[in-house]
C-alpha cells in the first residue's frame, strides 16, 4: 500500500507544476492590476510604481514565475497584496470553516442518502423510491443559493431558531459553532445527498442481478441480510468515487453558500482574491486545493481496496 | 473612486424629498433625521444612557488600520471611531475643530493650527505639535503613503510651540481643510509607528486619540472596539461599551440579519430592498445624501467621441429622469454635473441636460453622422449598471445611435480607464467634502496615469480650476465652480447621470446618529435604548 501512496504522489509532481504554470499565466493574463485596485481613489502614480517595483510587478512575466516558483519550493508561498500577510496565513485562517463545513455536508448527505437510497433500491418502482427520485430530482436541480435563502427565510427570519450569517468555531463554542454552520451544512448536504442517493440506488441495483444475490437468497438468508451484507458492500465503489470527487469540490467550491452565509471559508477568499488580482493569493490557493483534490483521490483510491479486497494492491 | 458597489438608493424617495434632504444638509436645520427621529414629537428627547455593544454589518472586511497606508473606503468607517483628524465635518459639510481647537490664515500660504490640549493617545502618550508633525512627516515621506497626494500642496511643516504647528504651502489650497477632515488629517501616535512598524496594519491598538479604542480584528471575523474612557471631551459621548464590525457580504442575507436583531447598523441598503425595509417596524432607515457622482467618462482622445457634436448628441439623447425614476427608483437627483446637493457649491439654477431628440440629430449631422453611429460603453457586471446601460440602449437608439455593452469586473474597469482603452466608461466617484476633490482631478489637463480617464484638456477648465484652489472665499470659489459646471455641459469629458443617497439602516435602539453626507458612521454620540 505504501508503494501505491508513494507512487501516486510521485504523479502529483508534474500536475502541480502544470496546475501552478496555468494559474499564474490564467491570473496576469487577466486585464487588471492588484495595485490599481488597491490604490483606486489615489491619483499618485509615484507610490503606484513603488508599490508595484517593491512587489517585482514590473519585471517579465517569466522571472517573476521563476522567482515564485523558486520561493514555493522553498516552502514559501509568498504574501498577499492586499493585506500583506502570509498566504499560508490566510489558508490557515479559513481551511478550519471550510474543513469544517465540508465534513458536516459530508455527514448530512450520508445520514440522508443511506437509507432513502437502499429503501429506492430495495423496493424500486414503490411509492416509496417514486419519492426518493422525487427528492433527489429536486436536490438536484435546486440551486444552491436559493435553497439557502429559503432556509434563512424559513429557519432565521420566519422560525428564528438559527442564526442567519456568520461563523463560530465548533471547537471553541460547540453549539454556537454547529448553530452557525447548520444551514449552510444542510444547503450543501442536500444538493450532495441527492447525487449520493442516485449514485448508491442505480448501483445498488447492478449488484441485486448479480449471481451472488441470487444464491444468498437460495440459501435462505433474509432480505435484509442481503441487502445489507452482500449487495451494498458491492455497490460503495462508485459512491465512495462520488463522494471523494465531490469533497474536493466542497472545500474549495462553496463560494455560493459561503457568501450567502457571511462564512469565512476558502471559496470565498479565492473569489475575492480574484477580483482584487491578488496575484500571490490566487496562486497560493489554487495551488493548495489542487493539492486537496489530490489528496481526497487518493483517500479514495486506498479506500477501494479496503472495501472491495479483489482490488487492493499486493 | 469607481466603487466596486452601486451604494445608494431607499425606495421611493421624491426628488422633492430628495432636495428637502439636502437643503437640510446644506442650509443647515435642525441635524438629519436621527434613528430616533420616529419618537412623536413633543415628547421629551430620552438621556442618553452608557453601555452595550453596537453590532454593525459592512459588505466587505477593512484592508489595514493604518491610516496614512489605507487606500479602501471601508477602512475609513473603522478609522473615524478610533483616530481623528484635524478638522471635522458636521452634518452640513461645515468643518468644525477636532484635534485642532482653531486654525488661521494669515496668508494664502500659512495654516497656523492650535491643537486642542490634554489629549492622549491610547497608549497613554500625548498628542502634542511634535506628534502632528510627525505624523505630517511620515505621509509625505514613507515611501508606501497614499496621502502624499492629498498633500502635495504641503511644503514643510513648522513646531510653533508645544501646541501649534504651521503649514507652509508650496500653493495656495483652498481645498486643503476639507481633506483634513478624513485619512490626511487623522493623527496616530508616533510611539505606535516607531514600535509597532508594519504590524500596526493589523493591530491598532494605543494607535488613536479617538472616543473607541481598537481591540482586536480576528480577520474575516469581526474587528472590535472598545470605549476609551479617557476621552478628552468629557462632554456627551462616548456611550457604547463596545462596537463590532462585522463583514456579510451578502445584500439580503445583512438585511435580513438586520431585521432579525444579529446586527444593529447595515452601512448601506440597496435601491430594490428600501421599499420593503421601510414598511419594517423593526428597522429604521436613513437616507444620508452622499457627495457621490455617478457617471460616464467619454475618451476625448479618440473617436468617436473626440467630436464635441457627437458628446452632445449622446448627452441630449438621454433621459436622465427616466433613469433615475426606472433604474434608481428615485434614490437620487439627476446630475447637472459632479458637484453634489449636499455641497454648499452645488448650484440649483443650472438645469441638468434634458433630452431633445431634434437637437441631438442635428448634432449628429454637425459631427457629420448624420444617421447615427454605433459605440461601447464599459460598465461593471452588476445589475444596477446593466439595467442602467440596457435603458441608455432603448434611449439612445431612438436617435438611431447603437451603444454596445461591455461588462466587466472593477479591476478590469480600472484598467481599462488608467490605459484610456474605452469609449464611454462608467465611472463612480465616492465624492469628497471640498467640490475640488469632485472636479480637479477628472477635469485638469494631466498626462499619464490620473482619474482624468476622458483625457480632456481644456485651457479654460484648467484655469478655473487652478483658480478656484487660490481663492479663499467661498461665495467666490462658487461662482467659478457654477462657471465649471456650465462648461462641463459644455464639453461633456463625462456623462453626468445621478448624484445617489446612501440610505442606511439601523435597528430602533440605536439613538443619536449624526449622519454626515460623507458617509462615514462615526459613533461617539450613539447609545443603545
Amino acid at each position: 500500500m505504501w508503494q501505491l501512496v508513494l507512487h501516486r504522489m510521485a504523479a502529483t509532481i508534474p500536475v502541480l507544476f502544470l496546475v501552478s504554470a496555468g494559474v499564474f499565466m490564467l491570473i496576469h493574463l487577466t486585464p487588471g492590476d492588484p495595485i490599481d485596485v488597491m490604490m483606486a481613489e489615489s491619483v499618485d502614480a509615484g507610490v503606484k510604481e513603488t508599490l508595484r517595483r517593491e512587489l517585482g510587478l514590473d519585471r517579465p512575466l517569466a522571472l517573476q514565475y521563476a522567482h515564485w516558483m523558486g520561493r514555493i519550493l522553498q516552502g514559501d508561498f509568498g504574501r498577499s497584496i492586499r493585506n500583506r500577510e502570509p498566504v499560508i496565513e490566510n489558508v490557515g485562517r479559513r481551511i478550519r470553516p471550510s474543513l469544517q463545513l465540508a465534513a458536516l455536508a459530508m455527514v448530512i448527505s450520508l445520514v440522508v442518502a443511506f437509507p432513502i437510497g437502499i429503501l429506492s433500491a430495495a423496493r424500486r418502482n414503490s411509492p416509496l423510491d417514486g419519492a426518493g427520485s422525487l427528492f433527489s430530482l429536486f436536490g438536484i436541480c435546486m440551486p444552491n443559493f436559493l435553497l439557502a435563502l429559503l432556509l434563512i427565510f424559513f429557519f432565521g427570519v420566519t422560525l428564528r431558531w438559527l442564526p442567519i450569517s456568520g461563523y463560530s468555531d465548533p471547537f471553541e463554542e460547540p453549539l454556537a459553532g454547529l448553530r452557525s454552520l447548520a444551514l449552510p451544512a444542510v444547503t450543501l448536504g442536500l444538493a450532495l445527498a441527492a447525487v449520493i442517493m442516485r449514485t448508491l440506488r442505480s448501483s445498488m441495483l447492478e449488484a441485486l442481478a448479480e449471481d451472488y444475490v441470487r444464491t444468498a437468497r437460495a440459501k435462505g438468508v433474509s432480505e435484509w441480510r442481503v441487502i445489507g451484507g452482500h449487495v451494498l458492500r458491492n455497490a460503495l465503489i462508485p459512491v465512495v468515487t462520488v463522494m471523494g470527487l465531490q469533497l474536493g469540490t466542497l472545500i474549495g467550491g462553496a463560494v455560493i453558500t459561503e457568501y450567502v452565509f457571511a462564512l469565512p471559508g476558502v471559496g470565498r477568499l479565492v473569489v475575492d482574491a480574484v477580483f482584487a488580482r491578488d496575484y500571490p493569493l490566487v496562486q497560493g490557493v489554487v495551488l493548495l486545493i489542487a493539492v486537496g483534490f489530490i489528496a481526497s483521490n487518493l483517500i479514495v483510491d486506498l479506500l477501494y481496496g479496503w472495501i472491495d479486497p479483489r482490488i487492493r494492491i499486493r | 473612486m469607481p466603487s466596486n458597489r452601486p451604494r445608494t438608493g431607499p425606495r421611493a424617495v421624491s426628488r422633492r424629498a430628495f432636495l428637502r434632504l439636502s437643503a437640510f444638509a446644506a442650509g443647515g436645520l435642525t441635524p438629519l433625521t436621527s434613528p430616533g427621529a420616529r419618537r412623536a414629537w413633543g415628547q421629551a428627547a430620552p438621556a442618553p444612557k452608557k453601555g452595550g455593544t453596537l453590532r454593525v454589518g459592512f459588505y466587505v472586511e477593512a484592508a489595514t488600520m493604518d491610516p496614512h497606508l489605507s487606500g479602501s473606503k471601508v477602512d475609513r468607517q473603522v478609522y473615524h471611531n478610533i483616530y481623528e483628524p484635524l478638522v471635522t465635518l458636521d452634518n452640513k459639510l461645515g468643518l468644525r475643530p477636532g484635534l485642532a481647537e482653531s486654525w488661521q490664515q494669515p496668508d494664502a500660504k500659512t495654516i497656523i493650527f492650535k491643537l486642542r490640549q490634554g489629549v492622549k493617545f491610547h497608549d497613554g502618550t500625548d498628542f502634542n505639535a511634535e506628534a502632528a508633525k510627525f505624523n505630517f512627516n511620515r505621509m509625505k515621506t514613507e515611501p508606501k503613503s497614499v496621502r502624499k497626494g492629498e498633500l502635495a500642496s504641503v511644503e514643510s511643516v513648522d513646531v510653533v510651540d508645544a501646541y501649534t504647528i504651521r503649514l507652509n504651502l508650496r500653493r495656495p489650497d483652498a481645498a486643503l481643510l476639507a481633506t483634513l477632515t478624513d485619512r490626511a488629517g487623522m493623527m496616530v501616535s508616533p510611539k505606535v509607528i516607531q514600535e509597532k512598524g508594519a504590524e500596526l496594519e493589523r493591530n491598532a491598538r494605543g494607535a488613536g486619540t479617538g472616543p473607541f479604542q481598537f481591540v482586536e480584528w480576528v480577520k474575516d471575523a469581526h474587528l472590535v472596539l472598545r470605549r476609551n474612557e479617557a476621552y478628552w471631551s468629557k462632554s456627551g459621548g462616548p456611550y457604547l461599551d463596545q462596537i463590532r464590525y462585522r463583514p456579510i457580504p451578502d445584500d439580503t442575507v445583512k438585511l435580513q440579519s438586520l431585521q432579525t436583531g444579529e446586527i444593529d447598523v447595515m452601512d448601506y441598503v440597496q435601491p430594490r430592498d428600501v421599499a420593503a425595509v421601510k414598511a419594517d417596524r423593526n428597522v429604521v432607515v436613513v437616507d444620508v445624501p452622499s457627495l457621490a457622482d455617478f457617471a460616464y467618462q467619454l475618451n476625448h482622445t479618440k473617436p468617436p467621441f473626440n467630436v464635441k457634436a457627437l458628446r452632445q448628441a449622446v448627452a441630449y439623447s438621454v433621459d436622465l429622469e427616466q433613469i433615475v425614476k426606472g433604474v434608481w427608483l428615485n434614490v437620487g437627483v439627476p446630475a447637472n454635473g459632479p458637484i453634489p446637493p449636499t455641497s454648499w457649491a452645488y448650484d440649483s439654477g443650472i438645469p441638468f441636460i434634458k433630452r431633445d431628440l431634434a437637437r441631438a440629430k442635428a448634432k449628429l449631422a454637425e459631427g457629420g453622422k448624420p444617421g447615427g453611429f454605433s459605440f461601447t460603453v464599459t460598465t461593471n457586471n452588476i445589475p444596477l449598471n446593466i439595467q442602467e446601460a440596457e435603458v441608455l440602449q432603448a434611449q439612445l437608439a431612438e436617435a438611431g445611435i447603437t451603444m454596445k455593452v461591455k461588462l466587466v469586473d472593477s479591476a478590469t474597469l480600472l484598467a481599462d480607464g488608467n490605459s484610456k482603452s474605452f469609449e464611454m466608461i462608467s465611472y463612480q466617484w465616492s465624492g469628497r467634502p471640498d467640490p475640488d476633490g469632485n472636479t480637479y482631478q477628472f477635469y485638469k489637463t494631466s498626462p499619464g496615469v490620473s482619474l482624468n480617464w476622458s483625457g480632456i484638456s481644456n485651457p479654460q477648465i484648467d484655469a478655473i480650476l487652478d483658480k478656484s484652489r487660490e481663492t479663499p472665499r467661498q461665495a467666490d470659489r462658487k461662482k467659478l465652480f457654477s462657471e465649471l459646471t456650465r462648461l462641463l455641459q459644455e464639453e461633456l469629458p463625462m456623462l453626468f447621470i445621478v448624484h445617489p443617497i446612501e440610505p442606511k439602516a439601523f435597528s430602533p435602539r440605536v439613538q443619536g446618529y449624526d449622519p454626515v453626507p460623507d458617509g462615514m458612521m462615526r459613533f461617539r454620540e450613539v447609545w443603545l435604548k
